[in-house]
């Protein structure tokens, strides 16, 4: 707001960069988030907390490859928060990542952003479809048309030939499951 | 089906799948232990995996918009030249204006609807007297500090009671409001995490899109906790709002020609 003198900012960082680092980078940022939380809401609110805080930490001056680290790194930690707050418990799996230079990937300069973005992408898709073949048939079924194929409950269990209550109660032990499949393969 | 114990958290569970799947935001309170919160992620990924879909153009704008705004204010560039920065000695210690009838006449402002000329009079003759002027004044938000001027933001004829006229300034962004003939700036950041309120009239309130708080004209916290429990809810919300938020910023305000400004700091 108004009296943010005091606020740390690079002073000598050119302006206008912020907008062209944006404009590289929301779309890739966007997306890496949303395939963490699967809801465009949350993804926006988490894209805006990202960009939010480079305003006030990003040193521009710092070249592609590591400003894109940074930001990927910030984005991580906010998911990290976001799905704390599903647990009530301290989080254990998803680390909080240092948000620094200092422990910088050595390749980091080398990786575009959309290159990460488009990897993260097959990655996540892959690790659907290997969870997916992991889990008995009418539990990978029922993901399967639920989440990727985005049936309703009922028009899941038509297909299924079950009642919805079967259909929720199918859905809630498939994804118990594949939690748990999710949990071993790290 | 016969009733099993895993039953209601089936049916709780889907209330998650469904804000997920169907576009909405889904509540952690819908989440009821670590390994329903595993599934959730789980659910989330599985969600997310479906071809991530480009973000929304209007959210991409907003956000440069706000981005723009928050560098512009780091940066302390924008010093717009005072106008009239003329102080008024008062007495009263809210932020809001009262308009005297004679105001009220000249802007029309109580010929704009029976109901609310009513609610008008009533404010206005509530407070016993007529305060001077073109007065305004102001409150003890920090904005005040130092130097600063008195920016137009709105004319006093299109903020009907009940209405709400967004203005942006150098320094910050918000809405004037009418609460039943009471005049004043409301900032329009969240206090949560700096998401942009939207007002709305049919609830007279200001709305976070980003995790549901809503505020009242006066700027508090209208669906928290506390005020759920003394109201015994909140029109619309399934549930409170889970933290408590400080107030909105309200920037002073004055009226003048018919036109409302808000007292700005120079950034």
């Amino acid at each position: 707001m108004a009296n943010s003198v005091d606020r740390p900012h690079n002073a000598t960082a050119p302006r206008g960069r912020f907008e062209e680092i944006y404009d590289a980078q929301v779309v890739p940022i966007y997306r890496f988030i949303y395939a963490r939380v699967g809801n465009r809401p949350d993804a926006e609110d988490l894209t805006a907390q990202v960009f939010m805080r480079a305003v006030e930490q990003l040193d521009t001056s710092r070249e592609e490859g590591q400003i894109a680290s940074w930001l990927y790194r910030v984005a991580q930690n906010a998911i990290a928060d976001y799905w704390r707050a599903f647990y009530r418990l301290p989080l254990v799996g998803t680390e909080q990542v240092a948000v620094g230079w200092e422990p910088m990937a050595p390749s980091a300069s080398g990786e575009s952003a959309p290159t990460q973005s488009e990897a993260d992408a097959d990655r996540s898709h892959a690790r659907v479809q290997h969870l997916l073949h992991r889990l008995p048939e009418h539990y990978a079924r029922v993901l399967e048309l639920r989440f990727l194929q985005r049936l309703s409950v009922a028009e899941t269990a038509e297909r299924m030939g079950i009642t919805r209550g079967n259909a929720k109660v199918l859905q809630y032990r498939a994804l118990r499951k594949a939690a748990l499949l999710g949990e071993t393969d790290g | 089906m016969a009733e099993r114990p895993e039953d209601a958290a089936v049916e709780r569970f889907e209330r998650y799948l469904d804000a997920l799947l169907g576009g909405g935001r889904p509540s952690p309170e819908d989440v009821a232990d670590a390994n329903e919160a595993e599934m959730a992620r789980t659910a989330a990924e599985l969600s997310g995996a479906v071809g991530a879909p480009d973000p929304d153009p209007a959210f991409v704008e907003q956000l440069r918009l706000r981005m723009r705004q928050a560098d512009q204010g780091i940066a302390s560039v924008q010093v717009p030249p005072p106008t009239r920065p003329r102080l008024v000695e008062s007495d009263t210690s809210s932020s809001r204006v009262r308009l005297t009838r004679r105001q009220l006449l000249q802007t029309g402002l109580v010929g704009a609807a029976g109901l609310a000329a009513g609610v008008v009079g009533a404010s206005v003759l509530g407070t016993g007297r007529a305060l001077p002027g073109d007065l305004i004044w102001d409150d003890g938000s920090g904005l005040i500090a130092g130097q600063g001027f008195w920016s137009p933001v709105a004319m006093v004829a299109d903020v009907a009671p009940g209405a709400a006229v967004r203005f942006s300034t150098a320094a910050f962004d918000g809405y004037v409001v009418n609460d039943g003939g009471e005049i004043r700036a409301l900032s329009s950041v969240c206090t949560h995490m700096g998401c942009t309120l939207h007002f709305r009239s049919d609830w007279q309130d200001l709305r976070c899109p980003c995790h549901g708080a809503s505020f009242d004209l006066k700027g508090e916290l209208a669906n928290g906790r506390d005020r759920w429990r003394q109201t015994g809810g909140y029109r619309g919300d399934a549930k409170a709002y889970p933290v408590a938020l400080p107030p909105l910023v309200r920037p002073k305000v004055k009226v003048e020609d018919g036109q409302v400004f808000v007292w700005t700091a120079q950034v």
